[in-house]
């Protein structure tokens, strides 16, 4: 389990923000915490996805997938704010996402 | 100027159309009007009133499909015209006559009769079932056989696109069943296409002998550049190599992944999709190595900063 600090929370909103602002063409400024991500700024699931693979390989995550999407289903993600704590979850608790809701 | 180490990737027929997909390419909506207005007097005349975003065929499978291929070609016209010429060129999925266009093998005309052709054949062998397919990602290639394989479902995996994401084919109520089964199993995404053939898959197999017997009466000239095997890879140069592609790409599955990741072997740094959509674009940030793929749009910007 990783310690989750104020430094990583502030990384991985930079990268969310600035990886949506990027994909979705959109100004940064206009990305807020409770932005929806399909609704507002066109994203998709696939964007979803490749966020996934950019903190997989900078915090070095063992998680599959599937465990991210079996989470999914109970805690969908729709805006920014809740998609950068979906992120911070997977980052500390890796594949053990799932024990969060035993 | 011949692009070494780059490859031209024509894709499906699309299942959208951005509003205003080739804003960077001057000129280019001449090249296509001119290769519609030719598909209009030899295919269909109703082909000459597309016109994103008012009417775009989305609903008619066949037409789709010419537009998907008179817009590859018109790229390719457009890119012949700068002298820009790529390494290598693969056709995904049914892209395979742009892909065929492309290395010469074929001309723009002849390219219409096969998808026609194919298309007539495919529907003769489906006409007793409702078919599909769909997209499943996040899901690896273990999990959706073995999801297949569990729930008895009649299906089978068309195409791999990535380590994580693939295309089914099958009938329609097994379709719409394994969209749930891979959201419980873990998907991320699950879509169902609309489309009613199952591409690329055994159910397509009756279509093999009448097909086989339309294409060896084609002409197919030695291709000007190699054409990358979706089925297995291999580099297709010879006319009886090629015709069997055209005819086992329906009902044979497709791996795409492997394919741009032997591109990549073979040194190609840069990929271009060669069409209005940017599926094979937004796939390839899924495999793996060191490359660009980019959109026949984003592409001439780059060139144009060069």
């Amino acid at each position: 389990m990783a310690l989750i600090t104020e430094n990583t929370k502030k990384e991985v909103t930079d990268i969310v923000f600035n990886f949506f602002a990027d994909e979705c063409e959109v100004d940064i400024k206009d990305i807020h915490n409770d932005t929806n991500i399909i609704n507002d700024i066109d994203g998709d699931s696939l964007m979803f996805l490749e966020l996934i693979e950019i903190f997989k390989k900078k915090y070095n995550l063992d998680i599959e997938l599937k465990t991210i999407g079996k989470y999914s289903v109970k805690h969908p993600v729709q805006t920014i704010g809740q998609l950068i704590d979906m992120q911070l979850l997977i980052i500390e608790h890796e594949n053990k996402l799932l024990e969060l809701d035993h | 100027m011949s692009q070494k180490k780059l490859a031209f990737v024509f894709p499906p027929f699309a299942s959208d159309y951005p509003d205003d997909p080739f804003n960077n390419l001057t000129g280019f909506d001449d090249c296509f009007r001119k290769y519609l207005s030719r598909a209009a007097e030899f295919a269909d005349p109703d082909l000459i009133n597309f016109e994103i975003p008012i009417k775009t065929y989305l609903d008619d499978e066949l037409k789709t499909q010419y537009i998907s291929y008179i817009q590859a070609c018109s790229l390719v016209s457009w890119f012949r015209q700068k002298e820009i010429i790529p390494a290598y060129c693969a056709g995904y999925s049914m892209g395979i006559y742009a892909a065929l266009f492309q290395a010469e093998v074929i001309s723009f005309l002849d390219g219409l009769v096969l998808i026609r052709q194919a298309f007539n054949e495919i529907k003769k062998v489906t006409k007793k079932q409702d078919f599909g397919m769909c997209i499943i990602i996040g899901l690896n290639m273990d999990d959706m056989n073995e999801m297949i394989s569990r729930e008895k479902l009649n299906l089978k995996v068309a195409i791999q696109n990535s380590v994580c994401s693939f295309s089914i084919s099958g009938t329609a109520e097994d379709i719409l069943k394994i969209t749930e089964y891979a959201q419980k199993e873990g998907a991320l995404s699950t879509r169902v296409l609309n489309v009613s053939i199952p591409y690329h898959s055994f159910f397509l197999q009756d279509t093999e002998t009448g097909f086989t017997e339309f294409v060896n009466q084609m002409q197919f000239r030695s291709p000007k550049m190699p054409i990358i095997s979706l089925v297995d890879q291999e580099i297709l140069l010879e006319e009886h190599a090629l015709k069997n592609e055209v005819v086992r790409n329906l009902f044979t599955s497709l791996n795409w992944y492997k394919t741009q990741l032997y591109l990549q072997e073979l040194g190609v740094t840069r990929f271009v999709e060669c069409g209005s959509g940017r599926g094979i674009v937004k796939n390839a940030r899924f495999i793996e190595g060191d490359t660009v793929t980019l959109t026949a749009n984003s592409f001439t910007a780059f060139l144009d900063k060069k």
